[in-house]
């Protein structure tokens, strides 16, 4: 029930999402179910090669097709503007850069002429050899100028190789995470309509003004020409962040149909070529620990993989920099380009493959050093931010670790591996620390209205892609206006609102509720000032943009978290279980208990899942992902999954934003793996460094 | 996602399908319940010109009696296999099976005869029919023919069904106390078996006088256990553990991205000791 | 070919169909019926679960032929704007709905489920929807939707 709530106390409560009864009845519109007249329908031209050029296309065929408007190809399509990105310039000429790269586009009144007459094009290929062999002895390894989110790409601090030598215990091993899928349920969807040399996009996306800021340029127009409608997302988890090429070609095509709208939604099996993904990685880690087990030297080096179209790099060791007290870290990253798809963001891109390796290495340290791996990780907190010598806002690790060992029965574990079982089941427990860092993005304003009847309207670009946006904006808006969440009305996910950042690095909250907060403040300021403190017959409103936080230079900002997780493995078939798992998270003020879990709780699954079963296997000889649909790329299913515990430790943050809140999109999938990867260790003995943990890894 | 083009015929009656079949030759397919046809007619692996569609044989959709037999219509739907009385209680080992196959959305379309049909071994039900010694009812323009179930699979999605011939009906034999089990591993809930084993013992005072192993997903085709089998026939309860470590031996199996070729090898020497120590049990 | 079914009570045509497409393909393109998603098209993910006289099918696997007769119960046939089902309600208080994508489907399955089976246990409730995947939730909501739901439908509510 959505309960009413007193003015100035939603925050907090667990009020039911407000766009669920659109949601349960197939009401929710979303991307491709937007009703237009008369739409024609695109089908795509994927390269079937991974290098080379196109030397012939002949579309003859197709276009005779009945139903058939228009082919796009690259040689009749209209121009984009070269903005140094070639993921998304596509069909300017026939080069192809990847197997699966939009060569072309059939564009017909139904679907299925579409489908059709795609088959029907005869293309010939120059192909060049395909190089997309990801090994970490390449010689071609380089390092990129910056990694993702603007991060260094190697950083040092103190002596590494000197505290490493003289440590009283080593420790060096490499772990391996491989290739994976954003897969969110809802394929990535666009309709495109010029109109007068403006463009109207209804898109899946997860900022209508990034889509806005990446596609405009691409046109040569200015921003406010390009329309992004955006209500309702099938999720995104990094994959529909920045437009991929999908919008692009949807675009170009319906410059070929003026007027008349083009739909185009990916097939799952074109996600896995064209919709971004995560990176394979390669850590080396090393941890150097006196006797009594406090850390003196941590690296992590880092090779992973990019395309050669287009970098990517993802920011894997940099939760390395910041998590346990060493003064001596490295950290270091190194790149191989290969004829591939473009990698882009996939939920905490960085954290969630850097903190598998990390954790993991610190289980076995804490083993190396005869300790217990809840109060190895204690005993290694460090009191500031090593990387920028800043205070931590908040740090709750060491309350998290407390709190889920107590939630989940920790004390009295015994360490010794392979010492419980329950008939032919082995039984073992692991812990992992999370973190994630308190992002905030720039280009935030919002306009807030009041009407004379005592309700409002609240404006923002903001998204809402199943995070629970469209309520805890309001939960926001409506205690700082000081009235009661049902009078309070949301409009978001479209271009025709106020600038946004979009939801990525679980920003939206920080970035938006800021903003909000500063809107509302106005209006409240303008009633008093200009009306006396009430609101004027013809209503009055107020916009405001994201105030500057004078924090973020004093402060490091993180949510941290801790998970424990039972797993139980069979010992004949390495068939591996976890019945329950318990994670418990310092996020500081949690704005929605309702929605919030819900994140917390696909974030862990998530890792749950990269742990046990996602991988995109790659043949390397064409470049392609071999399973690419959900029978062969596996998530879990309901029968999969056993009980999750979450919690959340109060915490009082006056700095990270007006709320006191911390993101938690991603911070739920950032150490899961490695706890489930450290209990099955407790469970077998046997340490599984490369995910996921099939069953043959575990039976000698 | 849609196919390439093709027509749609709707068969009356099992003669009908035949008639059809003969008709249109190599080019047609028997649409069943489309489970397993349907999604790789989209990808385009699969390309028929015609599909006759036999899902509204309503009359081959049926379990009944038939001496010591159970006669079950090809058109019978999983989910009714695996909640019909009568093979619960005369061959527990099939209604179970087929309450394994995929998930309940799959099992409310797919069919016993469709399954069979497709011949591909990595489902549930194939190696199980195998196990039971089944046979296999086909109508063809000649008329009918019976067929055992190990003369039926050939190859991987290959059966011995001619162009203008149906599978209609399926017989496998009453259980009558044997006991019987079947364990699938799989990596996660409704997926295809990486490997499955059917088995049913019959005892007679402490011995086993026959077993019956059938693998899912162990070769091209489902195989049977013949060494376990040849080393239980009349042997002690006592020998099903060392009888287990040859349920492998003379298989082949693919290695592919869910396992290996030697995982699945394991596999099977596992899961046909606790198929064994199950049915014993039973 | 020209298709005529039952479509959440109501007489439905549509004509000039294509033998190849499948029934979600009707519903949402032909019959403006857009409530049961497309999400994988291959009998995967659940997402376009809609009854079929009166059985839980994947309508992505359902040729227009064989759907021809028939009686459809699509997500939007459950229940009307005004007066939520139970099994709807239950999702929303639940915290079961997140991106909404795989709703639609889950909602017919958790509908068909209850209809079978009014009191199911964690296990029988986990296999049921084992046909449904999700992507946002972990599923942990979705189990306690159906138990909301059955406890609803319990009191007659």
């Amino acid at each position: 029930m959505t309960a009413t709530q007193a003015p100035g106390k939603s925050v907090g409560a667990p009020i039911s999402r407000v766009e669920g009864h659109l949601k349960v009845r197939g009401a929710a519109t979303y991307a491709y179910e937007h009703r237009l007249d008369e739409p024609a329908y695109l089908h795509p031209l994927q390269s079937t090669i991974a290098n080379g050029r196109v030397a012939k296309i002949d579309a003859s065929r197709a276009e005779a097709e009945p139903g058939v408007v228009a082919v796009l190809t690259h040689e009749n399509a209209p121009k984009l503007e070269a903005v140094g990105d070639a993921e998304l310039e596509i069909l300017q000429n026939g080069e192809v850069g990847f197997r699966g790269q939009f060569i072309g586009a059939v564009i017909a009144d139904t679907f299925e002429a579409a489908r059709y007459a795609a088959g029907l094009v005869e293309i010939e290929y120059e192909e060049r050899e395909t190089d997309a062999d990801f090994r970490p002895d390449r010689d071609d390894l380089y390092t990129p100028e910056q990694l993702n989110a603007g991060f260094e790409p190697d950083t040092s601090v103190g002596d590494v190789d000197g505290a490493l030598a003289s440590a009283a215990v080593k420790f060096d091993a490499t772990y391996t995470t491989p290739r994976e899928h954003n897969n969110p349920m809802e394929p990535h969807s666009s309709i495109a309509v010029w109109d007068e040399g403006e463009l109207t996009l209804y898109e899946s996306t997860q900022g209508v003004y990034w889509t806005q800021n990446t596609i405009a340029p691409l046109f040569g127009l200015d921003a406010e020409k390009v329309h992004v409608i955006s209500p309702h997302v099938g999720g995104g988890f990094g994959s529909k962040g920045l437009p991929h090429a999908n919008v692009v070609l949807a675009a170009l095509a319906a410059m070929l149909v003026e007027g008349r709208p083009v739909k185009f939604a990916l097939t799952r099996h074109m996600m896995f070529s064209v919709a971004g993904y995560r990176t394979p990685t390669i850590q080396r880690i090393r941890l150097g620990a006196d006797a009594e087990g406090k850390l003196s030297a941590i690296c992590n080096d880092v090779v992973e993989q990019t395309s050669k179209i287009k970098e990517f790099a993802e920011q894997t060791g940099t939760s390395a920099r910041m998590m346990y007290d060493s003064s001596n870290i490295q950290t270091t990253h190194l790149l191989a380009a290969l004829d591939v798809a473009v990698p882009s963001w996939l939920r905490a891109p960085g954290e969630a493959p850097g903190m598998f390796a990390l954790e993991s290495a610190m289980d076995e340290m804490a083993i190396e050093c005869d300790l217990d791996p809840v109060e190895f990780r204690i005993m290694n907190e460090p009191e500031k931010d090593l990387e920028s010598g800043l205070p931590f806002s908040s740090r709750g690790l060491v309350a998290c670790l407390r709190e889920g060992a107590e939630r989940f029965g920790w004390d009295g574990r015994n360490p010794t591996p392979r010492s419980e079982r329950d008939g032919r089941w082995l039984v073992g427990t692991g812990v992992a620390s999370s973190v994630y860092p308190v992002f905030s993005m720039g280009g935030n304003a919002a306009t807030i209205r009041a009407d004379s009847d005592g309700k409002y309207v609240v404006e923002i670009g903001a998204a809402d892609i199943g995070t629970g946006t469209w309520t805890t904006l309001g939960q926001i808006a409506a205690d700082e206006l000081g009235v009661s969440f049902e009078d309070v009305e949301m409009k978001i996910g479209d271009t025709k609102f106020p600038n946004a950042s979009g939801a990525g690095g679980s920003s939206g909250i920080t970035s938006w509720g800021s903003t909000l907060v500063e809107a509302a403040r106005s209006l409240r300021e303008k009633i008093e000032a200009e009306h006396g403190g009430n609101i004027p017959d013809e209503g009055v409103e107020a916009s405001a943009k994201m105030p500057k936080n004078p924090h973020r230079k004093e402060y490091a900002m993180y949510a941290f978290g801790a998970h424990f997780v039972e797993a139980r493995v069979d010992e004949d078939t390495g068939e591996v279980r976890v019945p329950r798992m318990t994670s418990v998270f310092a996020a500081g003020r949690i704005i929605n208990a309702k929605t919030a879990r819900s994140q917390f709780m696909g974030g862990m699954v998530m890792g749950l899942s990269a742990a046990l079963h996602e991988e995109s296997v790659l043949d390397t000889r064409f470049g392609h992902v071999v399973n690419h649909d959900f029978a062969e790329y596996h998530i879990p299913t309901n029968a999969d999954v056993g009980e999750l515990d979450i919690s959340w430790i109060e915490e009082d943050d006056p700095y990270v934003n007006p709320m006191g809140s911390k993101g938690i999109g991603e911070i739920g999938i950032v150490g899961s793996a490695a706890a489930v990867a450290n209990a099955v260790y407790h469970a077998t003995g046997t340490r599984v460094r490369e995910l996921p943990i099939t069953p043959d890894k575990l039976i000698s | 996602m849609i196919p390439l083009k093709f027509d749609y015929e709707v068969a009356e009656s099992a003669q009908h399908a035949v008639e059809l079949l003969g008709q249109h030759g190599d080019e047609a397919k028997l649409l069943a319940g489309g489970h397993s046809l349907l999604p790789i007619m989209k990808l385009r692996l699969a390309a028929p010109t015609v599909l006759i569609d036999i899902g509204r044989l309503n009359d081959l959709n049926y379990v009944r009696e038939d001496g010591d037999k159970l006669a079950i219509g090809a058109m019978t739907r999983h989910t009714d296999v695996e909640h019909s009385d009568l093979v619960k209680s005369e061959c527990g080992i099939l209604a179970y099976t087929a309450g394994l196959v995929g998930d309940p959305q799959v099992r409310h379309r797919g069919t016993i005869g469709g399954s069979l049909a497709h011949g591909d071994a990595a489902s549930d039900l194939p190696g199980v029919f195998l196990a039971l010694d089944a046979e296999f009812k086909i109508t063809g323009s000649g008329g009918d023919r019976t067929i055992a179930a190990a003369d039926f699979f050939e190859d991987y999605l290959m059966t011995a069904l001619a162009p203008d011939e149906i599978l209609t009906e399926v017989r496998v034999p009453k259980l009558n106390g044997a006991g019987w089990s079947y364990r699938k591993f799989n990596r996660r809930a409704q997926d295809w078996a990486v490997v499955g084993v059917g088995a049913i013992l019959e005892r007679s005072n402490g011995s086993i006088s026959s077993a019956r192993i059938g693998f899912t997903n162990m070769a091209s085709v489902p195989v049977r256990a013949s060494a376990t089998e040849q080393a239980l026939s009349g042997a002690s309860v006592d020998s099903i553990a060392e009888a287990a470590e040859s349920a492998a031996d003379g298989t082949s199996p693919s290695s592919d991205i869910a396992a290996s070729s030697e995982f699945r090898q394991h596999l099977a020497r596992v899961l046909t000791k606790r198929a064994l120590d199950e049915a014993l049990s039973r | 070919m020209k298709l005529e079914c039952k479509v959440n009570g109501e007489n439905r045509e549509a004509d000039g169909v294509r033998e190849g497409e499948s029934l979600l393909y009707i519903l949402r393109e032909r019959l403006d019926l857009p409530g049961s998603k497309n999400a994988c098209e291959q009998g995967e993910c659940g997402s376009c679960s809609v009854y079929m006289d009166g059985m839980l099918v994947c309508s992505c696997l359902v040729l227009a032929g064989q759907a021809e007769g028939r009686e459809i119960v699509t997500v939007e046939g459950l229940a009307d704007e005004n007066e939520l089902h139970p099994v709807q309600k239950s999702f929303i208080e639940a915290g079961a709905v997140q991106c909404g994508f795989c709703t639609p489907g889950l909602i017919v399955a958790t509908h068909d489920l209850l209809e079978r089976n009014a009191k199911p246990s964690d296990v029988e409730i986990r296999e049921a929807l084992a046909g449904n995947l999700c992507r946002c939730t972990g599923y942990e909501k979705i189990l306690d939707a159906v138990k909301l739901a059955a406890a609803k439908n319990g009191n007659g509510a």
